[in-house]
C-alpha cells in the first residue's frame, strides 16, 4: 500500500479515537445523578469532608475546566482515580488486561483456526454428511446461550469428570514455589473458560467461511481453473480461499477489536478477573473515571483492529492494492 | 491430502498443548501441617480501609484484623476485648476503660490508650467510617491518664456505649496520612491487633494468617482465604467438590442440593435485617412522588393487600419470615404489633379501607380513582440484577391490582435507583437493610436528620425523632425498650416502609473436614453474624 494512504488511514483512526473520547466524556456527564452521591454514601460526612473529596476529583471545577483537565491528564497518561477501588484507573485496568487477553486472545486463535478449517471442509465437501455435521455443529454452538454452555461445561468437566477447577485464574491464596507450578495452575484454570469462549466463536467463523467459500466456488474463474486442469486441492487453497477470506478478515477484525472488552458472560460464569466484569462493576457503581478508562481502551483497540484489517486488505485484495 | 493431514495434526497438537490437564481437579491442596479454610462469597472486597469501606465482606474481614474495646459473645452480650474491664461514674457520663496489657500491633509497635483516643476522635471529627462512627455519637471528651486507661466523657448518658464495636486503628499509621487523603487511602497492608494478620490479596481472594502474638486465646486455623465468586452456582459446586470449605449467601435451590450432602452442613440462618417496600412520603413540592401516596390509608391498604407469605415462598424459596416492624423478631427490642394493630394479608379489608377513604373505581376500568379523579397508579422500581426482588415486585403488582391499585413494574441498576431515591423522584421501590445488635442505627434511618441520605422514604415524624434521641440516653433497659417499641409502632402505623420479609442467609461448611462451629446467635449464621467467634473456634478434623 501507498505510504500516503497508510498515513491517511492513521490520521482517520486518530480522529475517530478523539471524537469517541469527547463523546464518551460527554456521555457520562449527561447521565443523571451526582457521582459524589454514590461515592460518599455517608450521611455523617461533614461538608468540609465532602468538599475535599470533590476537590480531589476535580468535581468542584466548571465542566469545561474538567473537560480540558481530563484531556491534559490523558496526554500525561493519567486516567484519574477510580471511585470504587480508590486507586489509579490505569493500575486497576492494567491488572485486568492480561487475564482478558489470555482468555479471549487464545480463544480467538483457536476459534479462527478451527472455524476456518471446518468452514473450508464443509464447503469443499458440500452436501456430504461431513457438511451437514459441521453445519449442525456450527449452528448449535453459534446460537447456544453462552451462559448455559458455560454451566453445562462446568457440570461435565468439573462436577462429572472432575478434571478442572470451577472458578478463578489461580487456586485462591496458594503460594507457588516455582513458576512452572504457577503456570500449571493457570493452565488448569483457563481450560474451561477458553474452551467455552472458543466454542461460541467457532460456529460463527465456520458458518461465514463455509458460505463465502461456497459462493466463490461457484464463480466462473473457478470453473476456468478446473478446466485448465488444476488439481482440486490447488483450486481450493490457491484460487478460491484467498477471495473467500476477505469477509472473514472483516469479521475477525471486528471481533478482535472487542477482545479487550472481554467476555462478560464467560468471565462471570468462571469468576474470571477480566475487563468485562470490571466494566460491569464500574457501570453499576457509577465509577466514571474507571468507565472512561475502559472505554478508552476499547475504543483504541477497535479502531486499531480496523486499521489493521484495512492494511491487511491491501495486501491480500488486489483491488485495494492497486 | 498430505498437507491437510499436516494442518490437522498441527491443530491437534496445539489443542492438546492447551487442553492437557496438568493436574487433578477438585480437592483442596492443604500444605503439610498448615490448615487453610477457604470461604466462598459472592461479594468482593472494596477497600482495606475501615474509614471508607461499605461492603459486608470487608466488615467481616475487619473483625479478624482489628479489635474493638468490647466484643459480643454468642448471645450478643458485650464482653471484654481490648478493654479488660470498665466502669461508669455515678452520673453515668464518664466511662473508664482499662486496657489489656502487652498488646502489640501486627507490625510490632505497642498498642496504647492513645490509639483508642486517636481512632474515636478521627471518626468523630471527619465523620469517616460511618458504620462505626454512629456509635460514637454523644462522646465529647477522651482522656488518656496513662497508657492503659481511657476515660470517655459523654454529653448525656449513653445507652449503647458497650455496643460500640468500632475497630481501634493504629495511630502510628493512620496519623501519618493527611486527613483529606484518608477517604481514598488504600491502607494496604492493614495493620491491626486482631487474631489474624493480612497476608496477601489477588484478583479474587484475600488471605489472612494467624497472629502468633495475639493477646487472647490463639485460634486453631492457620489461614483463612476469602474467595470471591461471580457465579453462585459455581460456588455451590466448588463447595461440593471441596475447592472451598465454606460458603455464604447461597440461594434456596442450592440449599436443597447441599442439605442432602453428607459431607456438608448447610443452614438457612436468620440474619439481622429486612427487605422493604419504600414509599415516597416526601411532602415538599419538589417531591417527584405521586401525592396520593402521602395518604397513609393507601400505604396501609397496600400492606394489607400484599401476600407476604407468598413472597417468602415463591421469591425466596421459603427462606425467611414475614415482616412487620423495624427490628427483627427474637431481639429484645422487637415490637410485635397487637392483634388490633397487626395487618395480616386481607385483600377484603384493604378494599374496605380504600372504599372508606373514597378511593373507588368509578369508570369500571379496574383501577380506583381518588375523589379528585386521580388514578391509583404507581411506579414500582426493583433492582434489575436481584432476581428475588424483581420476582417480589411482580407478585406485589399482582396483589395490588387485585384490590384496584395499578402498579407499573420498572427495573434498573442499583446506582440508578439510588439516584432516583436521593432526588425523591420515585413512587415505590424495593430495597433491604442489614441491621445491628444495638437498635440505634436501624432506628436512625427514618429520622428527619437523615432525609437526603439513608431516609429513603423522606419520612418525618417529630415524636419519632424525639424518641430516637431519648432512647440513646436511657440507661434503664426496660424504659429504653418502651421507647423503641413506640418508635416501631409509629413506623408500623405510618407505613413509610412495608417490611416484607426478615431475611435468612444460607451458608454451608464442609462437615467432613471441620468441626467446632455453630450458628450464632441461636438460629443465626456461621459467618457474617457480627462476631468472629466461629473463626476462632473452628478447627480441622484430624
Amino acid at each position: 500500500m501507498h505510504k500516503g494512504l497508510v498515513i491517511k488511514k492513521l490520521f482517520y483512526a486518530l480522529v475517530t479515537i478523539l471524537v469517541v473520547l469527547v463523546f464518551n466524556y460527554l456521555l457520562f456527564r449527561v447521565l443523571p445523578g451526582d457521582p459524589l452521591a454514590m461515592m460518599m454514601r455517608n450521611p455523617r460526612a461533614t461538608p468540609e469532608m465532602i468538599d475535599s473529596v470533590r476537590q480531589l476529583y476535580g468535581l468542584d471545577q466548571s465542566w469545561y475546566v474538567q473537560f480540558f483537565t481530563y484531556f491534559k491528564n490523558l496526554l500525561e497518561g493519567d486516567l484519574g482515580i477510580s471511585f470504587i477501588y480508590k486507586a489509579p484507573v490505569s493500575q486497576v485496568v492494567v491488572a485486568r488486561i492480561l487475564p482478558t487477553l489470555l482468555l479471549v486472545g487464545v480463544a480467538e486463535i483457536i476459534a479462527i483456526l478451527v472455524g476456518i478449517f471446518l468452514g473450508v471442509l464443509a464447503a469443499w465437501k458440500r452436501g456430504t454428511s461431513l457438511d451437514v455435521g459441521t453445519l449442525g455443529f456450527s449452528l448449535v454452538t453459534y446460537s447456544i446461550p453462552t451462559f448455559w454452555l458455560g454451566m453445562i461445561m462446568m457440570v461435565i468437566f468439573c462436577v462429572g469428570l472432575q478434571l478442572f477447577p470451577t472458578s478463578g485464574m489461580f487456586t485462591p491464596g496458594k503460594s507457588f514455589v516455582t513458576t512452572g507450578a504457577m503456570l500449571a495452575d493457570l493452565a488448569r484454570h483457563s481450560v474451561l473458560p477458553i474452551l467455552t469462549m472458543s466454542l461460541v466463536l467457532i460456529g460463527e467463523y465456520a458458518l461465514t467461511m463455509r458460505n463465502t467459500l461456497m459462493d466463490v466456488l461457484s464463480e466462473d474463474y473457478i470453473t476456468t481453473a478446473r478446466a485448465k486442469g488444476f488439481r482440486e486441492r490447488v483450486v481450493l487453497w490457491k484460487h478460491a480461499l484467498p477471495n473467500a477470506l476477505l469477509p472473514m478478515i472483516t469479521i475477525i477484525a471486528i471481533n478482535i477489536g472487542f477482545v479487550v472488552a472481554g467476555a462478560i458472560q464467560v468471565e462471570t460464569i468462571f469468576s474470571w478477573p477480566g475487563l468485562g466484569r470490571l466494566m460491569y462493576e464500574a457501570l453499576s457503581a457509577r465509577d466514571y473515571p474507571l468507565l472512561q478508562g475502559i472505554f478508552l481502551l476499547v475504543t483504541v483497540s477497535v479502531v486499531l483492529a480496523n486499521l489493521l484489517a484495512d492494511i491487511t486488505y491491501s495486501y491480500i485484495d488486489p483491488r485495494v492494492k492497486n | 491430502m498430505k498437507k491437510n493431514v499436516k494442518i490437522l495434526l498441527t491443530l491437534l497438537l496445539v489443542m492438546s498443548l492447551i487442553f492437557i490437564p496438568t493436574g487433578c481437579g477438585g480437592g483442596s491442596d492443604q500444605t503439610e501441617g498448615v490448615s487453610t479454610f477457604r470461604i466462598g462469597s459472592s461479594a468482593a472486597f472494596d477497600t482495606m480501609n475501615p474509614l471508607s469501606s461499605y461492603m459486608q465482606v470487608t466488615y467481616e474481614f475487619f473483625l479478624l484484623i482489628y479489635d474493638s474495646l468490647v466484643q459480643y459473645d454468642e448471645d450478643y452480650e458485650p464482653g471484654p476485648c481490648l478493654a479488660k474491664d470498665w466502669s461508669v461514674s455515678q452520673d453515668e457520663l464518664e466511662w473508664t476503660f482499662h486496657l489489656q496489657e502487652g498488646v502489640v500491633w501486627h507490625d510490632g509497635e505497642p498498642f496504647t490508650s492513645e490509639d483508642v483516643k486517636f481512632t474515636y476522635e478521627l471518626m468523630l471529627e471527619t465523620g469517616l467510617g460511618y458504620m462505626y462512627s454512629s456509635y460514637l455519637e454523644g462522646i465529647v471528651d477522651i482522656q488518656c491518664p496513662d497508657e492503659l486507661t481511657v476515660v470517655i466523657t459523654t454529653d448525656a448518658p449513653k445507652a449503647n456505649m458497650l455496643q460500640n464495636t468500632t475497630p481501634i486503628l493504629p495511630a502510628h499509621i493512620f496519623g501519618e496520612i493527611p486527613e483529606e487523603e484518608l477517604e481514598l487511602w488504600a491502607n494496604e497492608p492493614p495493620v491491626g491487633t486482631g487474631p489474624y494478620k493480612f497476608h496477601s490479596k489477588g484478583d479474587n481472594f484475600v488471605k489472612i494468617v494467624k497472629n502468633q502474638q495475639y493477646f487472647g486465646t490463639l485460634p486453631y486455623v492457620d489461614e483463612f482465604v476469602y474467595v470471591n465468586y461471580d457465579n453462585l452456582d459455581a460456588m455451590a459446586q466448588s463447595l461440593k467438590l471441596g475447592e472451598i470449605d465454606g460458603a455464604s449467601n447461597l440461594n434456596p435451590a442450592q440449599l436443597k442440593q447441599l442439605v442432602d450432602d453428607p459431607n456438608i452442613d448447610a443452614i438457612s440462618g436468620r440474619e439481622l435485617g429486612f427487605m422493604q417496600v419504600g414509599i415516597n412520603c416526601w411532602t415538599a413540592s419538589e417531591s417527584g412522588g405521586n401525592p396520593l401516596l402521602l395518604d397513609k390509608t393507601i400505604r396501609q391498604a397496600m400492606d394489607l393487600a400484599i401476600n407476604k407469605q407468598k413472597i417468602v415462598d415463591m421469591a425466596y424459596g421459603g427462606q425467611g419470615t414475614v415482616g412487620t416492624t423495624l427490628i427483627n423478631p427474637g431481639d429484645f427490642f422487637h415490637y410485635k404489633p397487637t392483634a388490633d394493630e397487626l395487618r395480616n394479608y386481607n385483600p377484603d379489608q384493604a378494599m374496605a379501607l380504600l372504599e372508606g377513604a373514597g378511593y373507588e373505581d368509578r369508570n369500571g376500568d379496574g383501577v380506583r380513582e381518588a375523589p379528585n379523579g386521580a388514578l391509583l397508579e404507581f411506579e414500582f422500581i426493583t433492582i434489575a440484577d436481584n432476581v428475588e426482588e424483581v420476582k417480589s415486585g411482580q407478585l406485589i403488582a399482582a396483589d395490588l391490582s387485585a384490590v384496584g391499585i395499578s402498579v407499573k413494574n420498572v427495573t434498573m441498576d442499583s446506582g440508578a435507583l439510588y439516584d432516583r431515591i436521593i432526588e425523591g423522584s420515585y413512587d415505590m421501590f424495593i430495597w433491604g437493610w442489614g441491621s445491628d445488635v444495638d437498635p440505634t442505627v436501624i432506628l436512625g434511618v427514618l429520622t428527619t436528620d437523615q432525609i437526603g441520605g439513608n431516609n429513603e422514604p423522606f419520612f418525618s415524624n417529630s415524636r419519632y425523632d424525639q424518641l430516637y434521641l431519648d432512647q440513646q440516653r436511657e440507661m434503664e433497659e426496660d424504659l429504653r425498650q418502651e421507647m423503641v417499641f413506640e418508635m416501631q409502632r409509629i413506623v408500623y402505623e405510618e407505613a413509610p416502609y412495608l417490611i416484607l420479609i426478615y431475611s435468612n442467609n444460607i451458608q454451608a461448611i464442609r462437615s467432613d473436614r471441620w468441626t467446632g462451629y455453630r450458628q450464632i446467635p441461636d438460629g443465626g449464621t456461621y459467618f457474617f453474624n457480627l462476631t468472629n467467634l466461629n473463626y476462632k473456634s473452628i478447627r480441622p478434623i484430624d
